[in-house]
C-alpha cells in the first residue's frame, strides 16, 4: 500500500509559536500591577470601596505567571495527562525537569497497576448478558480514581469520546471489551486502532458493520470513519462512501449469544464483497484495512487527529503552525499516537499561559478528581455515575457518534449546579476522621494556590466561622470556579 | 418556482374544538385566552421536538398508494395499518394521537421539507437546521436569535428561563447571548446547603463573590461564562422556588419514556407560569441504518403518546391556545432500504406543527419517488419557509431578519 509522502518539518526560520517563551513584558506588567493594588490597599480604608479594591485586587492576582512554579506545572500536565495528583505526587513531580515529568507519564507501562486490580470488583462476563451498565460504568470510574497509570485511562477516554460506541446499541460487555482495547492501544499505531475497532463487536454494532454484507452495502460505518475518525469532512465524496462500505464488508459477529452480548468477531469470506471498488481515485479488490490503511495517511487525518488531541490536552483551537508541527511529527513516525502525545507535553504552547485552565473539567474529570480528594467507596462510583448524566456525561453513553460536544457545552445553569450539588454530597459523605487539611494545604493541591484574593478571604472567612466544617470547607474549595477547569 | 409550495392540497378543516374550550387561567398566567388568534404574542410558546439521528420520513408519512413506495422498502414497507390522511397518504399506524389531531384540525403535515444541496452528514445538517444557515456553523442558533430579539425590544430581557431545554445541554438552535436554561427537574434545580450538625449553611453568597472576582480575573477563560451561568442558575432556581408547587398534570404520561418526561417537564414550566417562550426537547434513535423496523416503530409509538398526554394536560390546564408543536430532524432516510433491513442517510422528509393554533391539513407537495437526486428525495419545502412562518406567523417576530432573507410564507397557523 503505498502510503501518502511524508512532509518535511518546517525549516528553522523565526521560533514558531510553541517554542516561545512566556512574554518577560507580560509577567513584568503584572508585578507592576499587583504592587499599585497593594498600595492602593495600603492607602484606602473605606468600606465603600471595598468592592472597587477587590476588583482591583482581583484584576491583578496575576495567576497568569502560575505556570512559572514547579509544583504548579505538575499539577497542570497531572491534571491534563490524568485525574489530578495528591499533595505527594505533587512533590515528586515538581523535582523532576518537564522532559522527565513527560517520560515519567508516558512510561506507563513500566508501573504496576496490581494495587488497582486488586481493588476493582469482579465483572460478571461469563454470563449471557454480562455485566450491568452500571457495574462497567463503576468499574471504568474506578480505575480513573485509583490508577497508578493516569494517561492510560486519560487516553482509553480520549478514544472513547473520538471512536464512539454506546450502550443505546451495544451492550455493556462489548462496550467493556472495547475500553480494554483502547486501553491496550491507547498509544498505539493509529492505523492499528482503526484496523482493530473496525472488527471491535461494540463498534460493529454501534454503526452497524455486522449487517453491512455482500450485496448489501451499510454506509454507517464507512461514512463514520472519515467524517469523524479520519479526514473530517470535506475529503471525500458520496461515492467514496459507498465504495468503501462494500470493503468493510465480511465481520460477523460470533458466539451463539444474542447480538448486543456476543464480544467475539470473525471474518467470513462468504459475506465479503470481493469486487473491484474505486476509492478516493484509486481503483482495487479493497478490504476494510486497505481503506485504513489509504486514510491514515492522509495529511487532513493527521491534522484532524492532531488538533483533537492537542484540543483534548492543551487547549481548544490550536494555532495553525501548532497543527502543522504536529501533524508533521505524527506523520513522521509512521503515525504513532505516543509519539505525537509526548510532542504535545513537550511543547513550550503545553505550559504557555494560555494553557493554563483553558479547558473546562468534563463531568468525568471533576467527578475522579473530586473523589481523589474526598475518599470514595463502591455507592461512592454509584452515586458518581448517576449524578454524571445530570453534569451530561454518561460513560459508554455519549449523546451521539460525534462524542460529547465538549468546551463550553459542559456549563450551562442546569449542569453547573449539579456539579456544585455533586460535590457538596461527595464532601458530606466524607468520614470526618479522613481529612484534616489546612485551607492552606487544600489550596495548594486543588487550586495551584492561585486564586483570586476574594475567593481566598472567603474561604479564610468560611474556616474561621466554621472551624469544625472540614467537609464545609473542602466543598467551598472544589465548588470554587478556578476548580471547574483544568 | 415555489409557486405552488403553500397551496393547501387537502384536509382545510375548520376548527372550533378550541374556541369551545373556557379559558381557564393557571397560577401566574393572566392573559391566556381560550382562541388562539386572541393570545398575545408574548404568551405563544413553541415546543421544538427533535428527532435526532434522522428520521424515516418515508415510514412516518407514508405513501401507501405509490407503487414505488413498496418497491424501494422490500421489508420495511408498511402495509397495514396506516391511517390515511387522504387517498394518497397516511401515517405510521403508530401515529393514533397525530391523526385525532389532525383529523381536528390541529395538525399540519408539511411534506418534503428540506434544502438545497443537501448534506448527509448528521452533524453539518443539524448545524444547518439549528442555525438556518446553509453553511451551518456555530453562530447563534435560529430561536437563540429569536431570544436576542425579544431582549433587544425590551421583552424580559436576560430572563433565564425564557429559552429551557429538557435535557443537561443547551441545544444550538437555543444557542444565543440571551441565558438558556437547560432542566432536569423543577424540584432539584437549586443549589443545596452545606450541613453543619443539621443546620444549614448558605453557600450561595460566597460562591456568587468567588464567580465574580474570577470573572473579573483577566486573563481567567471562561470566568464570564461561569459567573453568568452561577447567576442564571441562582435566578432561575429563586423564580422556581417562588412559584407554587401546585403542577399536577392532567393527564397520564407514559412511563418509562424519556420523551413524555421532557414533555411534561415543559407542560410543568409551561403552567407554573414562569415565562417560558420556546422550549426544547429531544428524542433519539432516529438513525437506524440495520433492522429498522422495530426501533422505529416503537420510537413514533413513543412520540405519538408523548404528544399526546402533552395535549391533554396542556388543554386540561386551559393552555392549549397557548402552545405550538414543531417536530423537525436533520434529514430522512435513503428512498431503498439497504441490505440490512435499515435505511442510510437521505435528504427531504415531513415536518409536524402540532397544537390549537394551526391550521390543520397537508401543505407543499410529497417529493415523487421516482424522479431522485442519487437515490434520495428532492425536497419541494425548504426548512426555512417553516421557519419563517411560525416566526413571523406565529412568534410576531421579523422573520427576514433573524433568518437573513426572505422566505415564502406557508398559512398554517390560524390568522
Amino acid at each position: 500500500m503505498d502510503h501518502a509522502p511524508i512532509a518535511t518539518p518546517p525549516a528553522a526560520r523565526s521560533r514558531p509559536i510553541w517554542q516561545r517563551p512566556v512574554s518577560r513584558r507580560s509577567v513584568l506588567a503584572t508585578g507592576a500591577a499587583a504592587a499599585t493594588a497593594a498600595a492602593l490597599a495600603a492607602l484606602w480604608k473605606g468600606n465603600d470601596l471595598s468592592d472597587i479594591l477587590d476588583r482591583v485586587r482581583d484584576y491583578t492576582h496575576g495567576y497568569q505567571g502560575a505556570l512559572r512554579t514547579p509544583r504548579v506545572r505538575a499539577a497542570h500536565l497531572l491534571r491534563r495527562a490524568g485525574f489530578g495528583a495528591t499533595s505527594a505526587e505533587l512533590d515528586r513531580y515538581a523535582a523532576m525537569t518537564s522532559t522527565m515529568m513527560t517520560e515519567s507519564v508516558l512510561s506507563y507501562q513500566s508501573t504496576s497497576n496490581a494495587a488497582l486490580e486488586a481493588q476493582l470488583p469482579t465483572l460478571d462476563l461469563a454470563s449471557d448478558k454480562g455485566p450491568t451498565p452500571g457495574a462497567v460504568q463503576a468499574w471504568w470510574l474506578q480505575r480513573m480514581v485509583q490508577t497508578a497509570r493516569p494517561l492510560e485511562e486519560k487516553m482509553t477516554l480520549f478514544w472513547h469520546g473520538l471512536l464512539t460506541s454506546g450502550l443505546d446499541k451495544a451492550g455493556p460487555a462489548q462496550l467493556y471489551t472495547q475500553n480494554q482495547l483502547f486501553r491496550k492501544m491507547a498509544l498505539a499505531n493509529f492505523g492499528d486502532l482503526l484496523k482493530a475497532v473496525s472488527k471491535d463487536p461494540a463498534m460493529m454494532v454501534y454503526l452497524d458493520t455486522e449487517t453491512n454484507r455482500k450485496g448489501k452495502p451499510n454506509e454507517n460505518y464507512a461514512r463514520e470513519l472519515m467524517e469523524l475518525f479520519t479526514t473530517g469532512i470535506g475529503h471525500y465524496t458520496e461515492d467514496d462512501v459507498r465504495e468503501s462500505a462494500r470493503a468493510f464488508t465480511g465481520w460477523t459477529l460470533t458466539g451463539g449469544k444474542q447480538l448486543r452480548y456476543t464480544t467475539d468477531s470473525v471474518f467470513n469470506p462468504r459475506f465479503f464483497d470481493s469486487g473491484q471498488k474505486t476509492f478516493m481515485g484509486k481503483s482495487g479488490k479493497f478490504t476494510g484495512d486497505d481503506i485504513v490503511e489509504m486514510l491514515v495517511p492522509l495529511r487532513a487525518t493527521a491534522e484532524r487527529l492532531s488538533t483533537r488531541l492537542f484540543t483534548f490536552f492543551a487547549y481548544p483551537n490550536p494555532e495553525p503552525e501548532i497543527v502543522r508541527h504536529l501533524a508533521d511529527t505524527f506523520q513522521q513516525s509512521h503515525y504513532n499516537v505516543g509519539a505525537l502525545v509526548r510532542e504535545i507535553f513537550a511543547m513550550d504552547a503545553f505550559y504557555a499561559p494560555k494553557a493554563y485552565r483553558a479547558l473546562i473539567k468534563s463531568p468525568v474529570e471533576l467527578i475522579a478528581q473530586t473523589l481523589r480528594a474526598t475518599g470514595s467507596d463502591a455507592r461512592a462510583y454509584g452515586a458518581a455515575v448517576t449524578a454524571s448524566a445530570a453534569m451530561g456525561q454518561v460513560l459508554f453513553y455519549p449523546p451521539n457518534v460525534a462524542g460529547w460536544p465538549a468546551g463550553t457545552s459542559w456549563i450551562n445553569s442546569s449542569t453547573l449546579l449539579t456539579r456544585l450539588n455533586f460535590v457538596n454530597a461527595a464532601t458530606q459523605r466524607m468520614r470526618s476522621s479522613s481529612s484534616g487539611s489546612t485551607l492552606d494545604q487544600l489550596m495548594s493541591t486543588l487550586v495551584d494556590g492561585s486564586i483570586s484574593p476574594t475567593t481566598k478571604d472567603g474561604l479564610e472567612a468560611f474556616t474561621a466561622a466554621h472551624p469544625q466544617n472540614q467537609a464545609g470547607l473542602l466543598f467551598m474549595v472544589l465548588a470554587t470556579p478556578e476548580f471547574q477547569l483544568n | 418556482m415555489f409557486s405552488r409550495r403553500d397551496f393547501i392540497k387537502q384536509g382545510l378543516i375548520p376548527v372550533f374544538a378550541g374556541s369551545a374550550v373556557p379559558s381557564v387561567f393557571a397560577n401566574g398566567l393572566a392573559a391566556a385566552a381560550a382562541d388562539s388568534p386572541n393570545v398575545a404574542p408574548s404568551d405563544r410558546v413553541l415546543v421544538l421536538v427533535q428527532l435526532a439521528g434522522g428520521n424515516d420520513g418515508l415510514n412516518t408519512v407514508i405513501p401507501f398508494a405509490d407503487g414505488a413506495y413498496h418497491d424501494a422498502r422490500p421489508t420495511l414497507r408498511q402495509d397495514q395499518g396506516v391511517l390515511p390522511l387522504n387517498s394518497q397518504l397516511g401515517l405510521h399506524s403508530n401515529l393514533k394521537g397525530l391523526k385525532a389531531s389532525f383529523d381536528a384540525g390541529q395538525l399540519a403535515v408539511v411534506q418534503g421539507v428540506g434544502y438545497p444541496s443537501p448534506n448527509l452528514s448528521h452533524f453539518a445538517s443539524m448545524s444547518i437546521w439549528e442555525t438556518a444557515n446553509v453553511k451551518g456553523g456555530i453562530g447563534d442558533g435560529w430561536l437563540g436569535r429569536y431570544l436576542n430579539y425579544l431582549d433587544k425590544v425590551g421583552e424580559s430581557p436576560n430572563h433565564a428561563l425564557e429559552g429551557v431545554s429538557a435535557g443537561s445541554l443547551v441545544p444550538p438552535e437555543l444557542r444565543s447571548s440571551t441565558p438558556v436554561t437547560a432542566l432536569q427537574s423543577l424540584k432539584t434545580f437549586r443549589l443545596q446547603p452545606v450541613n453543619e450538625h443539621g443546620t444549614q449553611v448558605d453557600v450561595e453568597n460566597p460562591l456568587m463573590k468567588f464567580y465574580g472576582a474570577f470573572k473579573g480575573a483577566t486573563p481567567a477563560p471562561f470566568g464570564a461564562l461561569l459567573d453568568a451561568t452561577l447567576n442564571e442558575a441562582l435566578q432561575a432556581s429563586h423564580a422556581l422556588q417562588a412559584t407554587d408547587a401546585t403542577y399536577q398534570a392532567k393527564a397520564s404520561y407514559p412511563a418509562n419514556s424519556p420523551i413524555a418526561s421532557s414533555l411534561k417537564l415543559v407542560a410543568e414550566t409551561i403552567v407554573s407560569g414562569l415565562g417560558v417562550r420556546v422550549a426544547h426537547v429531544t428524542l433519539g434513535g432516529f438513525d437506524n441504518h440495520a433492522r429498522e423496523k422495530p426501533v422505529h416503530d416503537k420510537l413514533l409509538l413513543d412520540l405519538d403518546q408523548a404528544l399526546s398526554a402533552f395535549m391533554q394536560d396542556l388543554q386540561g390546564h386551559g393552555l392549549g391556545d397557548r402552545v405550538l408543536i414543531m417536530t423537525w430532524s436533520e434529514f430522512g432516510r435513503r428512498v431503498k432500504e439497504n441490505g440490512s433491513a435499515g435505511t442510510d442517510h437521505g435528504t427531504a422528509a415531513p415536518m409536524f406543527l402540532l397544537g390549537a393554533p394551526v391550521k390543520g391539513g397537508l401543505y407543499g407537495e410529497q417529493p415523487s419517488l421516482s424522479a431522485l437526486d442519487n437515490g434520495n428525495l428532492k425536497f419541494t419545502t425548504d426548512f426555512r419557509s417553516v421557519y419563517a412562518s411560525v416566526l413571523q406567523g406565529y412568534l410576531n417576530a421579523p422573520a427576514s431578519d433573524l433568518l437573513g432573507g426572505t422566505y415564502e410564507m406557508l398559512p398554517l397557523l390560524k390568522a
